[in-house]
């Protein structure tokens, strides 16, 4: 009796231990199981889940995409940065802080243990760190071929998630739009993307990163041989006065420290830009700094929203 | 009675300062004729109604000149007082923490009131740029200085410490990219009406050329100003203010021009000594004409587009500084 008792309980710890091996193979078999399929991103393919119910994003077109697409709760984990309104619920507490829009936070992404990190735009040379702690795609959009990535992009998002129908429908509108945008802008005249902050101007032309307004939406340039330049080209007014643009789109770099477009409508408002036919005719489109200059224009509802401000800006002068 | 023409230095060195203002004139025309916009001299005065010709003068070119050797002016005076006050000749306002502490009251008031006005927001830039080098002459005080390197470094340092608050208060607004523009010293967007307060620090200029000799004076330490009855206390903080007020009203207008109070003085001083009253006038026609050298450059080597002249005079200035300082090395 003594014996068997004894043995008994030698033997308990043991089945215990055994019980726990089996349970985590189990587990272990299970996670193996999962469906994942292999996409391709910007540097490169990745195993990817699908349909992951944590994941991670560092990219603010991302999550304006996956909003439009009405997946956006499955996001655990979200950049600290200003968020521009259809996007500002993702500043609410219950999403995690992992870094800043540049730099992840690892040791945060590490706990969170998401089935799915994505990056892109200032966050995409962090691919190949992030991806040591779990799968992670790099959905940067080039500026050679914006809407072909925006195109390629949505459709993954799609395809993870499980929602390409919804995805292809956006995706017509957004086609729509453009070709839409594309003919009303071809007669309007010629344009010149200028970015304002703390008081200095750069020029931005075909190719760079607002260079979608000429290269996409068929606003003529008003300035042909400006060099590809991430920060653009210093100008001056006389530049301005000199180019003499039917248009002149305005970035505002300042808008956090007023309201949008204020700071630049008052650097602008001199003696030579009042003498350009943008001014005189009243097109001097202040274009939402936000979508423009975070999400660069890559969501599906920044998208929308910059065809429709153009539209309408065009539409409003067509008119008269 | 004659007086020979050479026997006073002091005479015979303004004599000298003729050729240098010719220069800096003839760079001024130089300055005027160089831009985006259809300008020409022949055009001003030819027989026609172009009103817009005049116009780019008054409204775009003069400014811009004038803002250029403003500016590079008073910097350069600015730089000759620290030198003289703090009695070493590696000191201007951006080796004091001046510079920077003038840069952080300006973002400052930027985020809290965006719509001060320029003029209210150059105060509040002049009152930090004096409590940053306020700190800096605290920190001289009570450091024991074994080497004469040892003074710009404890400035760089404070400058440092002031410029990483900046930056952190510009990075969580979202600022950063503003602060560049404010740090990096560019006259694209001068026009007239927006580089009026330069005229300010002139001023400030012109009454610390009236005090040159008493500058000169408390250059000579502490104890002979006092032998002399002067208030060094008083004379310092008046330099001080001084240095403020011309870097406030010239962070706020282009943004910095860095090593111009530096290597300006350093040359005078090496052509003339350290007599303040003689050197003041070279080393303001030496600001002045070293800056527009500068934007020129900046507006030509790249044009239509610029180069911002922060960046210019951070490539050349850093070369003569260089220069200056081994030079000097080589004389000692």
């Amino acid at each position: 009796m003594n014996q068997t008792a004894r043995s008994f309980r030698s033997t308990l710890p043991r089945f215990r231990q055994s019980l726990l091996v089996l349970l985590s193979l189990s587990t272990l078999s299970f996670a193996s199981h999962a469906e994942t399929i292999s996409v391709q991103h910007a540097q490169g393919t990745a195993q990817v889940p699908i349909k992951p119910a944590k994941v991670v994003v560092f990219d603010l077109a991302t999550l304006d995409t996956l909003r439009t697409l009405n997946i956006a709760d499955v996001v655990i984990g979200v950049p600290e940065t200003p968020y521009p309104k259809h996007l500002s619920h993702f500043q609410e507490a219950s999403y995690t802080r992992v870094g800043s829009l540049f730099e992840p936070n690892y040791e945060v992404v590490n706990q969170l243990k998401p089935e799915l990190v994505i990056v892109g735009g200032r966050s995409g040379p962090k691919q190949p760190d992030l991806a040591k702690l779990a799968p992670t795609i790099d959905l940067t959009v080039n500026q050679e071929n914006p809407v072909s990535n925006v195109d390629s992009n949505v459709r993954l998002l799609g395809k993870i998630f499980d929602k390409e129908a919804a995805a292809e429908a956006e995706l017509k509108k957004m086609h729509d739009a453009i070709a839409a945008l594309k003919q009303k802008a071809s007669g309007a005249g010629t344009g010149l993307i200028v970015l304002t902050t703390g008081g200095k101007m750069s020029a931005y032309g075909p190719g760079s990163r607002f260079g979608i307004i000429h290269d996409v939406f068929g606003f003529k340039p008003a300035v042909t041989d400006l060099k590809e330049s991430n920060h653009g080209q210093a100008i001056s007014f006389e530049f301005i006065l000199k180019t003499n643009p039917d248009w002149i789109f305005v970035v505002d770099r300042d808008v956090a420290i007023g309201s949008e477009g204020q700071s630049a409508a008052k650097l602008l408002d001199n003696a030579l830009v009042r003498k350009t036919n943008a001014w005189k005719k009243q097109q001097v489109v202040y274009l939402d700094s936000f979508n423009w200059y975070l999400l660069a224009s890559a969501g599906l509802t920044a998208m929308q929203e910059n065809i429709q401000q153009l539209s309408d800006a065009v539409s409003a002068h067509q008119h008269h | 009675m004659l007086i020979h023409p050479g026997s006073n230095p002091l005479t015979s060195s303004y004599r000298l300062l003729l050729l240098p203002t010719i220069f800096l004139l003839a760079l001024s025309l130089i300055s005027i004729s160089i831009g985006v916009g259809d300008f020409s001299f022949s055009h001003l005065w030819a027989d026609n109604d172009d009103a817009d010709v005049w116009q780019l003068l008054v409204i775009s070119r003069l400014p811009r000149t004038l803002a250029l050797i403003l500016s590079g002016m008073t910097l350069a005076v600015a730089g000759l007082i620290m030198q003289m006050l703090v009695r070493n000749r590696f000191v201007e306002p951006s080796t004091a923490g001046t510079i920077e502490s003038a840069t952080l009251g300006i973002l400052l008031v930027t985020l809290i009131a965006p719509d001060t006005p320029v003029f209210i927001k150059m105060l509040v830039a002049g009152a930090f740029s004096m409590m940053g080098t306020l700190v800096f002459m605290a920190l001289l005080s009570r450091v024991p200085l074994r080497s004469p390197y040892l003074v710009p470094l404890i400035g760089l340092v404070l400058g440092g410490v002031v410029l990483a608050c900046t930056t952190f208060v510009a990075y969580r607004f979202d600022l950063v990219q503003s602060l560049h523009a404010w740090t990096i010293g560019d006259f694209s967007g001068v026009l007239q009406g927006r580089y009026e307060l330069l005229w300010i620090g002139l001023l400030l200029a012109l009454l610390a050329c009236f005090a040159a000799d008493r500058f000169t004076v408390a250059g000579m330490g502490e104890a002979f100003t006092t032998n002399l009855g002067l208030n060094h206390r008083a004379l310092t903080l008046f330099g001080l203010l001084v240095v403020s007020g011309i870097s406030a009203t010239v962070v706020i207008t282009s943004g910095n021009i860095p090593f111009l109070g530096l290597i300006v003085p350093n040359i005078v001083s090496l052509l003339f000594g350290d007599n303040m009253r003689q050197s003041i006038p070279w080393v303001a026609l030496l600001g002045g004409t070293f800056v527009l050298l500068c934007d020129i450059i900046g507006r030509l080597i790249y044009y239509p587009y610029e180069i911002p002249i922060g960046t210019v005079v951070g490539v050349i200035g850093s070369i003569l500084f260089l220069t200056i300082l081994f030079g000097r090395r080589n004389r000692a």
